[in-house]
């Protein structure tokens, strides 16, 4: 007893098991989060940062001009991105998540891959498909419009303030609503099925079933696609890139804070084209920052529901 | 079935295999033709769609030069500045690259990765100031030696305006009245639409521009501070752009340059405010399409101008370990043989050589003759006015899809101009 007091204490067993998996996460994680969050308070020519300006980069995009009303616009267009993916996207898949579990439904599984296939599709095809369909001068969906005399609405849907950001938003909620319908699905099947026969006898609708035993078993799951979603939807820029272009037109109305951190951090302003990398990890770190509050506040609120396992 | 089976995977495999085989073969035969002791050297450059052009040019320096290897290594032309910048910070650039012209080019000497021509004769003695000025340093250093200009103009459908009985239009109200009498017969009357961004802004506005300014006296004037943005000149060019609006296919706001280009090509439009490089594609996806091109419509006839781009010079890598080989390449693109060659494989750019070659492109002949007893001048923001926020560029853009659009009035286009250069171009402070 006397001896062991002087030995170092031992050190655990489980340390062991977690030292790759910390090393591949400091590595790739954390250390190119705290440059990125250091560049974010220097400035510099190209890719040569190496004058210190504090928060300078911060006043800028946050106060400054023509600078804070990109960023503030980009800002903006993002939670709208996000918002039309909660409602369209997510609703959409909890609603085919239960129509999936329903028993009643022939040929589920063939519904399920239909539903999936997008998902598996490359952004880039997505983005080249709608083009196609949404094209003004021979899109199929301003054709359908034409075909069945509803020619009045048949739109430059790409083109207009406003409207293009939710149907870029749109295109994307078709491409991704998938994943929460497998999500939702998985969670469902999981319910026991004498919960359901309880409720069968008691008597209850299918409403009250729904929305006494479905809704709050799932409800964890859906913390999880909220927090997925809001993830994923603040470091978009693939879709907008794909089917707007780098500027999200028109009149930078559907640029989104990816297309903004990209033309600024890396491809610099079309022709010239030098980034402002300093100010480009500035937005990356403020899009860190909104991530990191949303999420706990997300978790928080999906966990305090007294539905806790 | 299995035979068959078979067969097919074996083409496949051969297929793959094939460009590998074809590869190594054109390497040993440059090896073969310099004995051995073979210097190789890489040239960079945006145009990706001009490997095999750049090959036939670079087999031509061979046959002059069988000791120098160059492989030609082009990036996008959205990605190849920040490549660019990249490699030769890190020390990976090619040998010999493409040049911007005026501030993104200056920028990239003053940081030392441009080597200075100033003293190679070849290049005093074989380009006019005119065309060295573009590569120049505000002292007159030269950083890069010109290359290939671009022109713009308005390609016409030659059968359509037969057709139709109309003439090329040589005021801006002769092209109004040509473009209505266009649509009245069911057509399109332009192409263009504002999806893309960058084309209303370098083949409309920057092409049209300089008959309604003034030329390139006009543009001085500007840039000395002498003439405000806003002057009524400037709204004149947002007021042409204005009256495009009816003009343009319906849907205009998301057609896209790829989507004009289908338009003109397919016979829907008549018109296409563009630039010189697309002859070569209009060529290869239409042989028989029957088009040319007019001069853009000025609000009189003689204040027609031409904007004649510089588009692209060379420089030399000060870091390369083969610069000797460089600096032969190079003067030897500035030689009659590159310049034929160049010319005329790349159909629509023009070699910036004093004594230019005479070309065998019927089209690109068409630009040219543009250019005779027609002020010249390059794209109106590229001198000076890029490099500050908000850009020339941006400005130009953003107002012309908005006067496009009716966001706001060809006045307020031009005040928001004033407005945004004041903020930093010293001059229009």
């Amino acid at each position: 007893m006397t001896a062991r007091s002087f030995r170092l204490p031992r050190i655990p067993v489980w340390i062991w098991y977690m030292l790759p998996g910390l090393l591949v996460y400091t590595a790739f994680m954390a250390v190119p989060l705290f440059k990125s969050l250091q560049l974010s308070l220097y400035t510099g020519s190209g890719f040569q940062i190496d004058t210190f300006v504090g928060f300078d980069n911060y006043r800028r995009l946050l106060t400054e001009g023509e600078v804070s009303q990109r960023f503030w616009g980009a800002f903006g267009h993002t939670w709208v991105f996000f918002a039309v993916h909660m409602i369209v996207q997510n609703s959409l898949g909890l609603l085919f998540a239960l129509l999936l579990s329903s028993e009643a439904i022939k040929g589920r599984a063939l519904y399920r891959t239909i539903i999936f296939i997008p998902a598996t599709l490359a952004i880039v095809v997505t983005g080249f498909l709608w083009k196609l369909l949404l094209n003004p001068q021979w899109g199929a969906v301003n054709l359908m419009l034409e075909a069945v005399g509803l020619g009045a609405f048949a739109q430059p849907w790409l083109g207009i303030e406003g409207v293009s950001l939710v149907v870029i938003s749109l295109v994307s909620s078709w491409q991704w609503v998938g994943i929460p319908t497998m999500i939702f699905l998985s969670a469902l099947q999981a319910i026991s099925g004498d919960l359901f026969e309880a409720a069968d006898i008691d008597g209850a609708s299918s409403w009250t079933t729904f929305s006494r035993i479905k809704l709050p078993l799932i409800w964890p799951m859906m913390g999880v696609v909220a927090i997925l979603t809001f993830t994923n939807n603040f470091n978009a820029f693939d879709v907008v890139f794909a089917m707007a272009g780098a500027n999200g037109p028109p009149n930078y109305s559907s640029d989104i804070l990816g297309t903004y951190f990209y033309r600024v951090g890396i491809a610099g302003e079309h022709p010239v084209g030098i980034p402002d990398m300093g100010l480009g990890a500035a937005v990356a770190s403020i899009i860190f920052v909104v991530l990191f509050v949303g999420v706990l506040v997300m978790r928080t609120v999906f966990q305090s529901d007294g539905t806790d396992d | 079935m299995k035979t068959l089976r078979n067969a097919l995977i074996a083409l496949v495999l051969i297929g793959l295999v094939m460009p590998v085989f074809a590869g190594g073969q054109s390497e040993s035969n440059a090896a073969a033709q310099g004995g051995g002791d073979v210097t190789e050297i890489t040239f960079g450059s945006w145009r990706v769609d001009d490997v095999d052009q750049m090959n036939r040019l670079i087999a031509a320096f061979n046959e002059e030069y069988p000791n120098i290897a160059v492989v030609f290594d082009p990036t996008t032309p959205p990605d190849y500045n920040a490549t660019l910048r990249l490699q030769l910070e890190s020390g990976i650039a090619p040998d010999v690259f493409y040049a911007r012209s005026y501030a993104t080019g200056q920028e990239l000497f003053s940081e030392g990765y441009m080597l200075d021509l100033s003293d190679e004769a070849y290049v005093s003695e074989r380009y006019d100031d005119g065309a060295r000025a573009p590569w120049q340093m505000p002292d007159g250093t030269q950083f890069a030696m010109p290359l290939v200009a671009v022109s713009h103009g308005v390609y016409y459908n030659q059968d359509l305006f037969d057709e139709l009985g109309l003439d090329i239009p040589q005021t801006w109200d002769e092209l109004m009245n040509v473009a209505q009498q266009i649509k009245d017969a069911g057509y399109i009357p332009f192409a263009n639409g504002l999806a893309d961004e960058w084309d209303i802004a370098e083949v409309v506005w920057m092409n049209i521009a300089p008959g309604f300014l003034g030329g390139r006296k006009a543009r001085l004037a500007y840039e000395a501070g002498e003439r405000p943005f806003n002057d009524d000149a400037m709204v004149s060019v947002f007021e042409a752009m204005a009256s495009l609006t009816p003009y343009l296919p319906d849907g205009y706001q998301a057609i896209n340059y790829n989507d004009s280009k289908a338009l003109f090509l397919l016979g829907e439009a008549a018109m296409w405010f563009d630039g010189s490089w697309t002859i070569s594609e209009f060529e290869a996806s239409n042989p028989d399409f029957n088009w040319s091109v007019f001069a853009p419509p000025a609000p009189t006839a003689d204040a027609q101008a031409i904007t004649f781009h510089p588009d692209a010079g060379v420089a030399i890598n000060p870091a390369s370990d083969n610069i000797e080989a460089a600096k032969t390449f190079v003067e030897w693109l500035s030689g009659p043989t590159a310049s034929q060659i160049l010319g005329n494989e790349l159909a629509g750019f023009f070699p910036m050589v004093a004594d230019a070659p005479t070309l065998t492109n019927e089209h690109a002949n068409d630009f040219l003759a543009l250019n005779n007893g027609r002020d010249l001048d390059v794209r109106f923001p590229w001198p000076k006015l890029m490099n500050g926020d908000p850009s020339g560029y941006t400005l130009i853009q953003q107002g012309s899809i908005n006067v496009i659009t009716g966001n706001i009035t060809p006045q307020e286009a031009a005040d928001q101009m004033e407005a945004g250069l004041s903020q930093w171009y010293e001059p229009a402070m």
